[in-house]
């Protein structure tokens, strides 16, 4: 019963590391370096553009200039929006030739900023634009599900400090007799606490094992589907079971907590027991 | 020797002992009395430092118990073999496991704590009983038992409260006989005890303690 209330509480926060572990590969995005696309002023012609793109690729914190013609940028416009009849029937074209400017600096806000501003400072240059809002979100909702995710855990990590507690509460209260006798006759400390600290061992280390088996379990189980939604999303990743590291961590993570709780629980019953 | 030095223990307003001076030689043989609440019981429990004087110190072979740190008193008190009126023995391992503990807690090998476990249980007569459980024995083998563990790892000082509290005249006396055993081979024993017309026909010193005071030492 304890351990399965342990296996159980380190079994969830072990799961929600897995599958943060499982989603971290799924948004190259993030590793992509920054894009900046800058708008040139209509009245720049192809040469000048030309320069202007010459120019950026000299820069230190730019890694790559991408021209993108104007005639090109209106052809793909009309193709991707199905309005090529409507645009043809203009008498000029309204786009300017575009840079699409990829940073090599630093992936931190603060430092594409500097990137943009100077490069908003050039002449013939209308405006530089990041779109990294969607960056901005994505990162908060992934640091929100994250904390979450900690918090979560923790709260079911204390419930098996708890039901460890509880349980090594009971148990040294069951031997309350033995423990007078021995304090009595010349017991250490140590030597009182020794066996309740096994029990507490005994407890952590059988509930970490037991909840490594569930994630193992539970990761075969769901591999499955998981991996068919991969492909269905054109990924070739499959889905990380897991492995030894885990079911060792959960061993480890749950050995230290009874050994700990132990510890502190008999602390508590011997302070209260001198103190009577 | 044990030296009770103008020792005193309050509880709040009321004085278990009052500026107690006393003196125990080594390789005595005393029995304290009194009636319930004299602070036998205090007294007994100060000197195994299972609480400490308001006042006052206890001096035990010269040493002032005082200066001694709570992490040094487990070793203090494997000093003392200590009997109790109702046994404590631990009912969930055998009459040799029971006696073996203060060796185990020492430290023994399993080869030395048989060894001297049987030689314990040879002298209060109950070697044939060394595998049974504690709770098939009567009374008076329970409180032999008890005995036997006090005196296992060879204590300095043998301390008794109430040790024939619960057993009946004949008992009581085999009890006492056992004491005064340890007592001639050099082992100081220091017994609290009821049992008047008992103790007055043995030859040994009566301290009897009032309301937390000396009331009377009888020297036989």
């Amino acid at each position: 019963m304890v351990w399965l209330v342990v296996a159980i509480s380190l079994a969830l926060p072990g799961a929600m590391l897995l599958t943060l572990d499982n989603l971290r590969p799924l948004i190259p995005d993030l590793e992509r370096p920054a894009q900046v696309s800058v708008m040139l002023a209509g009245v720049l012609d192809l040469e000048q553009a030309e320069a202007l793109q010459r120019e950026l690729a000299t820069w230190e914190s730019v890694e790559d200039v991408t021209l993108v013609r104007r005639d090109e940028a209106l052809a793909v416009f009309g193709e991707q929006t199905g309005l090529s009849g409507l645009l043809m029937s203009l008498d000029h074209n309204p786009l300017p030739h575009a840079l699409l400017v990829s940073s090599s600096a630093p992936r931190t806000d603060a430092a594409l900023s500097q990137l943009v501003e100077a490069i908003d400072a050039l002449s013939g240059v209308d405006r530089a634009i990041i779109d990294n809002q969607w960056m901005s979100r994505l990162k908060q909702a992934l640091l929100a599900t994250e904390r979450w995710g900690i918090a979560l855990g923790a709260a079911m990590v204390l419930g098996a400090i708890l039901a460890l507690a509880n349980t090594l509460h009971l148990a040294v209260d069951a031997r309350r007799e033995e423990i007078l006798v021995v304090r009595v006759i010349g017991g250490s400390p140590g030597f009182i606490r020794r066996p309740f600290l096994y029990t507490g061992l005994y407890f952590g280390a059988g509930g970490g094992l037991l909840a490594g088996v569930m994630l193992w379990v539970l990761s075969l189980w769901i591999a499955g589907p998981v991996n068919a939604l991969f492909v269905l999303y054109g990924s070739l990743g499959q889905i990380q079971g897991p492995g030894v590291g885990y079911p060792l961590a959960l061993i480890g993570l749950g050995a230290g907590l009874g050994w700990l709780t132990s510890w502190a629980a008999s602390a508590r019953y011997f302070s209260r027991l001198e103190a009577s | 020797m044990i030296e009770f030095e103008r020792v005193s223990r309050c509880f709040g307003d009321q004085d278990a002992l009052r500026s107690l001076n006393l003196t125990i030689e080594q390789g005595e043989m005393a029995f304290l009395t009194g009636h319930s609440g004299a602070g036998k019981s205090t007294l007994l429990r100060l000197l195994l430092l299972l609480d400490r004087p308001s006042s006052g110190d206890i001096h035990v072979n010269g040493e002032p118990t005082s200066k001694i740190r709570s992490r040094m008193v487990p070793r203090y008190r494997r000093r003392f073999g200590v009997v109790f009126q109702d046994h404590r023995l631990l009912f969930d391992r055998s009459v040799h496991d029971n006696v073996a503990l203060p060796l185990v807690m020492a430290g023994f090998s399993p080869t030395d704590t048989a060894r001297r476990v049987r030689a314990a249980l040879d002298k209060v007569g109950l070697l044939s009983h060394e595998q049974a459980n504690p709770a098939v024995l009567s009374g008076g083998e329970q409180q032999r038992v008890g005995i036997a563990r006090a005196v296992v790892a060879r204590p300095e000082f043998l301390i008794a409260d109430e040790p024939t509290g619960n057993l009946d005249p004949q008992l009581s006396s085999e009890i006492m006989s056992l004491f005064e055993a340890f007592n001639q081979v050099g082992v100081t024993v220091l017994v609290a005890t009821h049992d008047l017309p008992l103790i007055s026909r043995l030859r040994h010193r009566i301290i009897t303690l009032h309301e937390g005071r000396l009331a009377g030492v009888t020297a036989q």
